[in-house]
């Protein structure tokens, strides 16, 4: 819009121009950023040499071209363009000139989208960052929650899983909430997005569950740019979601000009996973320690494994034990070492190589009083893991339109249809593919001679094993099947009354379902274990065949604002705007579910349950349906006073208001506000003069942010629900499962932001640093509650905490010559968060984290084994002490220690968020060449990973890494690794104790530095040139091939697959992959 | 400008209509206030009672298993329960309950705590519903102290470590162990309290699981035998006796089991007692098989034969939801005799003891058997009076109870894998394993649970 308005000024002005003497000028302007491609609309204006001539200019047409007449005492002209770095020419003899305008990511910011507002660079006292969404700049990316990884400095990402699809977990400036979301607000042209917060670690463990973001739905090619905001200044004004800071999406718009096809293309290879770095054992390793254990009194599980299957058939387990290897029959000894030869490639049963592909067309135009954006888009991607598969349709369609000088109305609608296809893996564990490789003995066979199943006796670890499993059975006949379906259009509409005056209006309405189907077939473990699941007298009652899972689920907003915007200027000098507006937003959910058994797939028919007695019934309820509704209603104002261009104050408060049930009325509107200022240095007459720095300018700002928890109530709040107790009587009840809390207060953020900006050397090098300084106060989070409180946990404001830290942006322009250039962006953050008081229970046995980061990690400190291979522990003093006396255990295992002293015995090991990350990006330009390297890193993080093996309950029967070959045994003492315990008289109260209170994997033997740096792209692009192109009526194209998390450098991380997700066995690792890209524009 | 004011006017107007816009009351949810809401809140907790007297029929000597009934998943949750694993336990297994006792304490308190505030409800029907609240705690602080404190009866009370006592609804409370002797006197306090609220004297049939004024004397009479106080137990039966004096009468043959709602001697049906999927873990103990005698009709109205050797709990689909029992006139028939034994009042026991066999046995068995009493000291008598309570109250919750509360003898069971080699488990004479330590879970939210220092 601001171009066609820019080009609308500068034609009426070019009409005005006084012909003297005057000459033709000519030329062409290109976009040396876009193949120098003709830039349309870009304005020429003229600089005289002496001050009595009415400014002259033009700007250039649909071929770039541009021709005016001016007088002769024309020295030079300026050329402009939004987005680009204004560029000088010096008028000489010559009347045609070429001008190559360049992007300028300064110049591009000129106006900041908040999504309330567009506010000018130059009046900007907040902090923000803009990332524009390009292949150059960000790679090539499926989803955009991935483009920001590394960008933005304070902006940290963490991938979940590299499962098809799977969400990432970004985090603003630290954690600054425990219990609510700490996932950022989204907002999509203005509309603040539903459905995107990331479910919490735990749930995101197995590749079943397929959830997906709404942000998952856009298309990154539809995208202009993204604009993150991170301080109070920035984000009061959407407030109490905005706790966690607001990402801003602006989508691609057309351009006057004549239509533009764009079409790319994307293959991308994803590599097989390799499980070579978990060390697992091989089947000779495993049949040597199968061998060696039966031979030991450890007895756990002693029937589990292929050797002891091998003895117990035989009937030799009992000679074994007594006389070793050498006594066993050569029946025996040959089944035995024939287990040794069998080595199943589970690498290649469950995983392959796969080539995705993506494929994107956009047509876009426009002229003065209307532009226009449509897009398509498909994306298909296999997963690593065999069977899971992931697809996406996206529709854009965007159109403005100006009906008058006074009103301007616009339409969006942007549609997505994905579709997740994989297979029932939940039903334990074990299911779960990622994991199953990992415990998969080395010697089990998939299939036997023939060709049918070979069941794994020993994977379910229990006593006898009657549910049979084999994962390539489940495979094949189970089914998992989700999708998503999402709609969402933006209506807008602008009139400017008056010069000083308009009224805005927006309306959005974002629709989102999905359709979860499971089926499991009547021969599948899922099947066989629902059926056990589901008996009378020890026989199932339901009916024969497979079993249909169907969850639906919809979710509807509506979002309405009005803003009133007054911007005035009085006396040249003195710039107010003021801005009221008004919120509504309403959002429905409903979701529903449906089982059936007795399912045949291919006729859609279903057999009724006969439920044996109505308890059954009623705790096997074949379908349900919730409902949840929430409206919300805001009023906000900003207003800002800037003077002569240096000196901006701003200020902004919002009233949030909300339907919460159970609350006092007056709790219903939280008022939350910002203060903020910018002095613009460089526009003071001391260092205007300064050419060698071109910006220079310091902002601050104030805040408080806001929260409340919806799900707490001051009173017993219940839900109803109908149950029988005695036959024939129906009768209502209300469950009331949910601890009352009446001292629950408001979560509250303050938050102060200092920062300058700073660029030198005709913009070589530009530098931004941001300290931020939050506290929160009263903090909602979750407490256990002791049991004889009738609840198992609540919710109280439990803690304070603060996070501060600095954020650091430089680009620098390190090469810059018409042939060669090279660019860097380094952008770091550093946070240093610390809890400040913590409402320890008086139940908890883990230490307080006052005076720690939230994200601390406590361990018992170890000093070595024993002489039997059990832990020692360091005590305060420093000597090494067993655990009995350690914990002052009894002869049942339990701490005679209160709880606070048990919380003393931990020793801080560090914090699991990382103190520093970021990213290093380098481009480098040569002629049509680019070559884009972007790195991501993150310092400073601890993580606590699950034990190798468990002392106590190691299962023989399941595969595991090497650790266990180099425990403790009386052959092997010079080791870390701790025996296999068994009771043995001495140690009995230990063994209790690691049994009974899990406290093993509480060592600090499994606690590990996460340092590491991420290869996020290496990107190699080539520009096509020529005249065969134009015959072609090809404008413009490129192709390019880019590898995607090719290596990490790390710190230590034997046994594990990817250092990003050590504490996680069950994640899909990030895939690696290998893109080529192809682009045409017609 | 005219603009201006029309958008002014849009924003006092939407100012105005926001209260009504975020008046939403969320489907389902509710916050009790009238009486219904608050009957609505004790049913839930009515129909949430932990079944755990039911698996400690696995506990007790009733009931054997070997590989063939105990299998799979069920071996790794229960096995550890029937063979008195406490320690070393497969990780696995399950627990017997505590937070759901503790749950229907609150919520017991909240009624109790909120009694002024009910609406659109009588004063009658208020009090009904505190006077139940009041027996709904008393009855789950005794459960929880006869499951995880050592019996009244041996040990010492006062000294001994009870259980938690939950007296207001506060879940910022962190509560600890009171003595047995406390707990005990809290119960009995309670009883007493409930039975100056309640004004419902007995519940119509298909409300029968709710605590009535009549259940008072029931639930007294058994707290009083299990404390060993044998002259409250002996009154308090004869108390129940004279308003539930019916027995159902298995001589003559019957379908309908004394343990089901619809029995002439139910008087309160609120626990299932032993569910199927309990029951079905093993099988009857044959010594329990044997302790029936010729022409006792409980025999085949408890049980019947799965094989020739395994005997299991008789249990037809179209009974199911039937078989609830709290108290019925039958265990009193059992209090009164036992009580009057031991308060050396033989003639009294002989009474309460045939009165209940005659209902039970063939008429000319019952001849034989009851004659048989005559004139036995009261030593003899005791063991007499003991086996016909096992016989009567087998399969339903009392016999791990009443072995703790009397001589806690030792109990030696035998386990038949799958290839018929056998392990032997014993629980010693007075085990200290015939009390439960408290489930894992309840010592890890709360550390200092299990100590004592009394």
């Amino acid at each position: 819009m601001n171009r066609i308005l820019c080009s609308l000024m500068l034609l009426v002005f070019s009409t005005l121009t006084i012909v003297a003497q005057t000459r033709t000028i000519t030329g062409r302007v290109l976009d040396g950023d876009f193949n120098n491609e003709p830039l349309i609309g870009a304005a020429i204006r003229m600089e005289f040499s002496d001050k009595n001539h009415p400014a002259a200019g033009t700007v250039s047409d649909i071929d770039g071209n541009f021709s005016i007449s001016v007088s002769d005492k024309v020295k030079g002209f300026y050329v402009t363009f939004v987005g680009y770095a204004t560029q000088y020419v010096k008028v000489g003899d010559k009347s045609n000139y070429n001008v190559i305008l360049r992007a300028d990511s300064k110049v591009m910011d000129e106006v900041v989208v908040t999504g309330y507002q567009n506010i000018e660079r130059r009046k900007l006292t907040a902090s923000v960052s803009t990332v524009g969404i390009s292949e150059e700049k960000v790679g090539t990316i499926k989803n955009i929650d991935q483009a920001l990884a590394g960008q933005v400095a304070g902006l940290s990402t963490m991938s979940s899983s590299g499962a098809p699809g799977a969400p990432v977990k970004i985090r603003i400036r630290g954690t600054a909430s425990m219990n609510g979301t700490q996932d950022p607000l989204w907002v999509l042209d203005g509309i603040p997005l539903e459905g995107t917060d990331v479910p919490a670690m735990e749930e995101l463990k197995d590749i079943d569950n397929i959830y997906q973001t709404s942000i998952a739905g856009i298309n990154p090619a539809d995208i202009e740019n993204i604009t993150v905001l991170k301080d109070a200044a920035a984000t009061a004004i959407y407030g109490a979601r905005a706790a966690n800071g607001v990402i801003v999406i602006t989508t691609k718009k057309g351009k006057v000009g004549k239509p533009q096809i764009n079409l790319s293309a994307k293959l991308t290879v994803n590599p097989r996973l390799s499980l070579d770095r978990l060390n697992l054992l091989n089947s000779d390793q495993k049949v040597g320690l199968e061998l060696d254990l039966l031979r030991t009194d450890y007895s756990y599980r002693e029937n589990k494994g292929g050797v002891a299957e091998i003895l117990n058939s035989l009937g030799e387990t009992a000679a074994y034990q007594q006389g070793g290897w050498d006594v066993l029959s050569p029946e025996a000894k040959r089944q035995i070492n024939d287990l040794r030869g069998i080595n199943t490639d589970w690498n290649d049963a469950l995983f392959r190589t796969v080539l995705n592909q993506e494929y994107y067309l956009s047509l876009s135009g426009g002229t003065e009083k209307v532009n226009y954006y449509t897009s398509v888009g498909w994306y298909d991607e296999q997963g690593n893991v065999r069977g899971v598969e992931n697809n996406r349709f996206n529709m854009t369609l965007k159109t403005d339109y100006r009906i008058n000088k006074y009103l301007k109305l616009g339409a969006s609608v942007y549609a997505n249809q994905r579709k997740t296809d994989t297979y029932l893996t939940d039903y334990n564990s074990f299911t779960n593919p990622i994991y199953y490789s990992r415990i998969a003995n080395p010697y089990q066979l998939i299939y036997d001679n023939d060709g049918n199943y070979v069941y794994d006796k020993n994977v379910e670890g229990r006593a006898e094993t009657d549910l049979d499993f084999n994962i390539m059975e489940e495979r094949a006949n189970t089914s998992n099947q989700r999708i998503d379906r999402s709609l969402m259009a933006i209506f807008d509409g602008q009139l400017r009354l008056h010069e000083y005056f308009k009224i805005s209006t927006q309306f959005g309405l974002q629709y989102d379902g999905y359709k979860l189907e499971r089926y499991a077939a009547e021969n599948s473990y899922a099947m066989r274990y629902e059926k056990y699941d589901k008996r009378y007298n020890g026989v199932t009652f339901l009916p024969e065949g497979g079993m249909h899972k169907v969850n639906q689920g919809h979710t509807t907003q509506w979002t309405w604002k009005t803003l009133a915007e007054y911007k005035q200027t009085y006396r040249k000098h003195h710039d107010f705007e003021v801005m009221l507006g008004a919120e509504l937003r309403k959002v429905d959910a409903e979701t529903f579910y449906t089982l059936a058994y007795g399912y045949d797939p291919r006729t859609l028919t279903i057999q009724p349950v006969i439920f044996p007695t109505q308890d059954l019934a009623e705790s096997n309820p074949l379908s349900s349906e919730t409902f949840t509704e929430n409206a919300y209603a805001s009023f906000f104002a900003t207003t800002s006073y800037t003077f002569k261009d240096r000196f901006t104050l701003g200020g902004s408060i919002r009233f949030d208001g909300s339907d919460v049930f159970g609350v006092a009325k007056e709790y219903r509107f939280l008022p939350l506000y910002s203060v903020s200022g910018l002095w613009r240095m460089k526009e003071e007459y001391w260092l205007k003069g300064v050419k060698q720095i071109n910006d220079l300018s310091l902002r601050l700002s104030y805040g408080l942010q806001g929260n409340i928890d919806k799900n707490t109530s001051p009173y017993l709040v219940g839900k109803f629900d109908k149950i029988q107790i005695l036959p024939d009587y129906i009768e209502d009840v209300i469950e009331s499962e949910t601890a009352p809390n009446p001292d629950l207060r408001w979560e509250k953020t303050q938050n102060i932001n200092a920062g300058f900006d700073i660029a030198v050397l005709d913009r070589a090098i530009a530098l931004t640093v941001d300290y931020y300084y939050r506290k929160s106060t009263d903090l909602i989070g979750m407490r256990m509650l002791p049991l004889e409180t009738g609840f198992s946990s609540t919710t109280i404001n439990w803690a304070s905490m603060k996070n501060q830290g600095f954020e650091v942006g430089l680009a620098t322009r390190n090469v810059y010559t018409p042939n060669f250039s090279w660019t860097t962006n380094i952008n770091i953050g550093y946070n240093v968060n610390t809890v400040l008081q913590e409402t320890v229970a008086e139940n908890s046995t883990y230490p307080s984290r006052e005076g720690y980061p939230v994200g601390a990690i406590f361990a018992y400190e170890t000093a070595g084994l024993d002489e039997q291979g059990y832990p020692l522990y360091k005590t305060k003093d420093g000597r090494a002490v067993s655990a009995q006396e350690f914990f002052k255990l009894d002869k049942n295992g339990a701490s005679q220690l209160t709880a606070a002293e048990q919380r003393e015995l931990y020793t801080y090991m560090g914090s699991a968020d990382p103190l520093i990350s970021g990213g290093f990006i380098n481009n480098f330009e040569y002629k049509n060449w680019t070559l884009n390297v972007n790195f991501t890193f993150n310092f400073g993080g601890k993580v606590r990973v699950q034990p190798s093996y468990s002392p106590l309950y190691f299962d023989r029967g399941l595969n595991t890494n090497e650790d266990i070959l180099n425990r403790w045994t009386p052959t092997n003492t010079d080791t870390y690794l701790p025996t296999l315990m068994v009771a043995d008289g001495v140690h009995n109260s230990e063994i209790n104790f690691y049994e009974n209170y899990g406290s093993f994997s509480m060592l600090d033997t499994w606690v590990k530095k996460c340092n590491y740096m991420r290869c996020q792209s290496i990107r190699l692009g080539y520009r096509f040139e020529g005249d065969w192109l134009t015959k072609l009526g090809v404008r413009s194209a490129s192709v390019s091939l880019e590898g995607r998390n090719l290596f990490v450098i790390a710190g230590d991380y034997t046994n594990y697959l990817d250092p990003e997700t050590m504490g996680n066995p069950y994640a899909t690792p990030l895939p690696k992959s290998v893109i080529f890209s192809l682009n045409v524009n017609f | 400008m005219k603009l201006q004011y029309i958008a002014i006017a849009l924003v006092a107007l939407l100012l105005t209509s926001c209260n009504d816009f975020l008046d939403i009351r969320p489907t389902g949810k509710v916050i009790a206030q009238t009486g219904e809401e608050y009957r609505a809140l004790l049913t839930y907790v009515y129909d949430h009672i932990p079944e755990d007297r039911g698996l400690t029929t696995l506990r007790s000597d009733e009931m054997a298993a070997d590989a063939s009934t105990l299998t799979g998943y069920d071996y790794d949750s229960y096995f550890d329960i029937w063979n008195w694993t406490d320690y070393n336990r497969n990780p696995t297994s399950l627990y017997f309950g505590w937070r759901r006792y503790y749950h229907t304490c609150y919520i017991a308190n909240y009624v109790i705590e909120h009694q002024s505030e009910i609406t659109d409800a009588t004063d009658a029907e208020i009090k009904q519903l505190v006077g139940e609240s009041y027996m709904l705690r008393a009855y789950m602080h005794f459960l929880l102290v006869n499951l995880y404190a050592p019996a009244y009866t041996n040990c010492e009370p006062e000294t001994t470590r009870g259980i938690p006592l939950q007296l207001k609804a506060d879940v910022n409370a962190i509560l600890r162990c009171s003595s047995v002797a406390k707990v005990y006197k809290q119960i009995l306090d309670d009883i007493e309290t409930a039975e100056d609220y309640m004004n419902v004297e007995k519940w119509e049939k298909g409300y029968s699981y709710r605590f009535s004024k009549n259940t008072v004397s029931a639930l007294r009479a058994r707290v009083a035998l299990y404390m060993g106080n044998w002259k409250l137990a002996f009154d308090e039966a004869e108390n129940v006796l004279d308003l539930y004096p019916d027995l159902q009468d298995l001589s003559s043959s019957t379908t309908v089991k004394p343990i089901s709602y619809e029995s002439v001697e139910s008087i309160m049906a609120l626990e299932q007692v032993i569910t199927t999927n309990i029951s079905a873990l093993g099988y009857v103990n044959p010594e329990l098989l044997s302790m029936y005698r010729t022409g006792d009709q409980r025999k085949s109205t408890y049980f019947k034969a799965k094989t020739i050797k395994q005997w299991v709990l008789r249990k037809e689909k179209d009974n199911y939801d039937k078989e609830r029992c709290t108290f019925r006139a039958g265990e009193f028939y059992l209090i009164a005799a036992e009580a009057a034994n031991e308060l050396g009042e033989t003639a009294d026991a002989l009474k309460y003891i045939k009165a209940l066999m005659q209902k039970r046995y063939k008429p000319n068995d019952y001849t034989t058997y009851s004659a048989a009493l005559d004139g036995l000291d009261q030593d003899a008598l005791r063991v007499e009076i003991a086996a016909e309570r096992q016989r009567e109250m087998a399969y339903q919750g009392h016999r791990w109870f009443d072995l703790r509360r009397t001589t806690q003898p030792e109990i030696i069971k035998v386990y038949t894998l799958a290839d018929k080699t056998e392990e032997t488990y014993t629980l010693e004479q007075a085990d200290e394993r015939y009390t439960l330590r408290f489930p894992q879970e309840a010592v890890e939210a709360n550390p200092e649970l299990e100590i004592w220092n009394n």
